[in-house]
């Protein structure tokens, strides 16, 4: 089978999957509402421990700049964080 | 209260960042996928699906004969984490399902979901204006590494990007004290279950979130 065909497959599953789950799916009640509204900042912290386990690259900067991110998360600042994680993997770059 | 014009300017102040190290792993998709699909269908793909943990799973196993059977298998998993990112912003997006469903189909992402929930402008505007600016990086950067491009030592760097974005995410969306706690607790538990058990990949890391998040709910 073609490699288009196994594009074509993943394309159909990968949007699909989207659709179905904001157009298709009802909206959350009871306890499964009570769960979503309390998913958000779990499941980021979930994904940043899956792209720092998960990584290929997650040497000592990784780790110096995810640090970094968490010693400022008490800000609740998206910029400051980004800028903190920056700074301290250019730091651990420069240094390691 | 800020208006729209200040708020499109701060979500985009936000996404380039993330379109940017995404365009980093576009080139890397594009130089990858050459090799596998051909030129004309490495960047169709991305056109058409625009999920980096799909299109890298997809050339990684039909690098390795894997079946199509097997390449299904593999990227079903990928997609379920779709259902949670939905549910998060399904009351938030624009009424009407064919809309939800155009604005969703390419644009739903961790990243664009992040940023639809932390922005002060409507989600269905954070999410077109983070994912299309995103989806136009990614393109673009499958297309030169198609071409030969080369992203050199900036790979590590986007790599890093990732986790200090979430990290972000979770601590804006944490508005309580036990948010944090829980946010922590996600954290620490998906680590140690990824350290232990990597196959447990996205699923495992969007279940231990569930499972933290789920404690303490009554029935």
């Amino acid at each position: 089978m073609s490699n288009a065909v196994v594009v074509a497959a993943v394309a159909v599953i990968t949007v699909g999957s989207r659709i179905v789950a904001t157009a298709v799916l009802p909206p959350p009640d009871g306890a499964t509402a009570e769960i979503v509204r309390r998913l958000p900042a779990p499941l980021f912290a979930a994904m940043a421990a899956l792209s720092l386990v998960g990584s290929d690259h997650s040497g000592t900067p990784a780790l110096v700049a995810a640090g970094a991110a968490v010693a400022v998360a008490a800000r609740r600042s998206l910029l400051v964080v980004v800028l903190a994680g920056l700074a301290g993997y250019t730091f651990a770059e420069a240094v390691i | 209260m800020a208006g729209s014009g200040s708020r499109d300017a701060a979500v985009t102040a936000a996404a380039l960042p993330v379109a940017a190290a995404i365009g980093v792993f576009g080139v890397f998709y594009g130089a990858v996928g050459n090799p596998v699909l051909g030129g004309e269908l490495t960047v169709a793909s991305s056109i058409a699906m625009f999920s980096g943990a799909a299109q890298f799973t997809m050339v990684a196993l039909l690098a390795s004969h894997a079946s199509v059977g097997a390449v299904v298998v593999a990227v079903v998993p990928l997609a379920l984490r779709h259902i949670p990112l939905g549910a998060l912003v399904q009351d938030r997006l624009a009424p009407g399902r064919v809309r939800r469903a155009v604005v969703s189909s390419l644009f739903l992402t961790d990243e664009t979901v992040g940023l639809a929930l932390t922005q002060q402008a409507p989600a269905a505007r954070t999410m077109a204006i983070t994912g299309g600016l995103a989806y136009i990086a990614w393109v673009t950067g499958t297309a030169a590494g198609v071409a030969g491009a080369s992203v050199g030592g900036a790979e590590e760097a986007a790599d890093a990007l990732f986790p200090v974005l979430f990290i972000g995410l979770a601590a804006v969306t944490a508005s309580t004290w036990r948010d944090a706690v829980r946010a922590a607790g996600a954290g620490a538990a998906a680590a140690v279950l990824l350290i232990a058990a990597p196959a447990a990949g996205v699923l495992g890391a969007v279940a231990a979130a569930i499972v933290v998040a789920w404690v303490g709910v009554r029935r």
